[in-house]
């Protein structure tokens, strides 16, 4: 089972609006490389891990990336609070004002609604953990492209906060990949 | 063993075999990956030193050898506007700091060094949550702040607000 603690991993404080950034990071809430695919992905794999090592690092990792969907959400919310329909509108987010109002619906960057197909198993550990690394670092690789496209500093410092738990997990999880690689073998 | 050594060398390769073939982003990406110098084995080696918990909760990492910088010359600081937001930044930073440990703990099983370091930083953090639910009400519901009429979970703002 899981807590809720009435906190964020790490603060936002979003006091700028900008609907079209918010939509440039929507991708890492329903996209692809988004958190709620990663947090599938690990939390799913648990079940084919041959040993204790590995359920506990995909539970670890998987719950902190629910803990990521919510960094990523309270962003989404607060670059669009207070917008209106106008501003939808120009940002070219009429769209998703017209089906979700002001709800946070998963979806990529271009409105694709989040795909549980997005979602890499293979009832497989070293298939698993390497699908695993592959999409820390395209999350990786998408948090330097949002990085790229603002100067708000209120919006760099969680996405530089984000990128860097990307480099962290990938670590870990090539950790486990290689002691599977020597163990398993043996 | 040393991945990083081969990317390198195959980028510088067919970096000047296509050197006009496309433009270099601004940021090469293989500057980002200084991921190989933990190894699982704890015998093997291990990180040289962490980082103090706030300086690791700013940068997103507790492990110097792992962390590296994209776009941001350096972290952003924390700066908390009240007295509440410095309790919750403290309690932020502690809880990381385990957290980070923890992920670590679970592919380094044997290091009993960086197990006794966790257990400081979840009993600092327990401290640290009991203080600020006794001041400012819970962030868990199982908080024994929770023992007041009217109902206390429901009051604070929310985590998403934006104060």
């Amino acid at each position: 089972m899981w807590k809720y603690e009435k906190k964020l991993q790490y603060p936002v404080n979003i006091t700028k609006k900008d609907l079209k950034l918010a939509q440039y990071i929507l991708t890492q809430y329903g996209g692809p490389a988004g958190e709620l695919a990663a947090a599938w992905q690990y939390l799913d794999q648990r079940y084919s891990m041959p040993d204790d090592r590995g359920k506990a690092l995909l539970t670890d990792i998987g719950t902190e990336e629910l803990a990521h969907v919510e960094i990523i959400s309270a962003m989404i919310y607060q670059l669009t609070a207070g917008a209106t329909p106008e501003e939808f509108k120009a940002a070219g987010m009429g769209e998703q004002y017209a089906q979700w109002g002001k709800d946070l619906f998963p979806s990529d960057s271009y409105g694709n609604p989040f795909n549980m197909a997005y979602i890499k198993l293979a009832g497989d550990p070293i298939a698993n953990i390497e699908s695993n690394m592959g999409a820390e670092q395209r999350a990786r690789a998408t948090y330097e492209h949002l990085m790229d496209m603002t100067n708000d500093p209120n919006v760099l410092a969680p996405l530089a906060f984000l990128r860097q738990r990307e480099i962290v997990h990938y670590q870990r999880f090539k950790e486990l990949r290689n002691y599977y690689l020597e163990t398993l073998k043996k | 063993m040393n991945n990083y050594q081969n990317y390198q060398n195959y980028y510088a390769l067919n970096n000047q075999n296509m050197n006009n073939a496309w433009n270099m982003p601004t940021n090469n990406p293989f500057n980002n990956m200084n991921f190989n110098k933990c190894t699982y084995d704890q015998k093997d080696i291990r990180p040289n030193e962490i980082y103090d918990p706030y300086a690791g909760f700013i940068r997103g990492n507790m492990f110097p050898d792992l962390y590296n910088q994209y776009k941001i010359s350096k972290p952003y600081e924390i700066e908390p506007m009240n007295e509440q937001a410095q309790l919750l930044t403290n309690i932020d930073a502690i809880s990381f700091a385990a957290h980070d440990l923890n992920l670590y703990l679970d592919t380094h099983p044997e290091d009993q060094d960086m197990i006794q370091l966790f257990n400081q930083y979840r009993m600092q953090s327990e401290e640290a949550v009991k203080e600020y639910e006794k001041r400012f009400g819970p962030l868990n519901v199982d908080s024994s702040s929770l023992n007041v009429c009217p109902w206390a979970w429901n009051k604070l703002p929310w985590p998403w607000e934006n104060k």
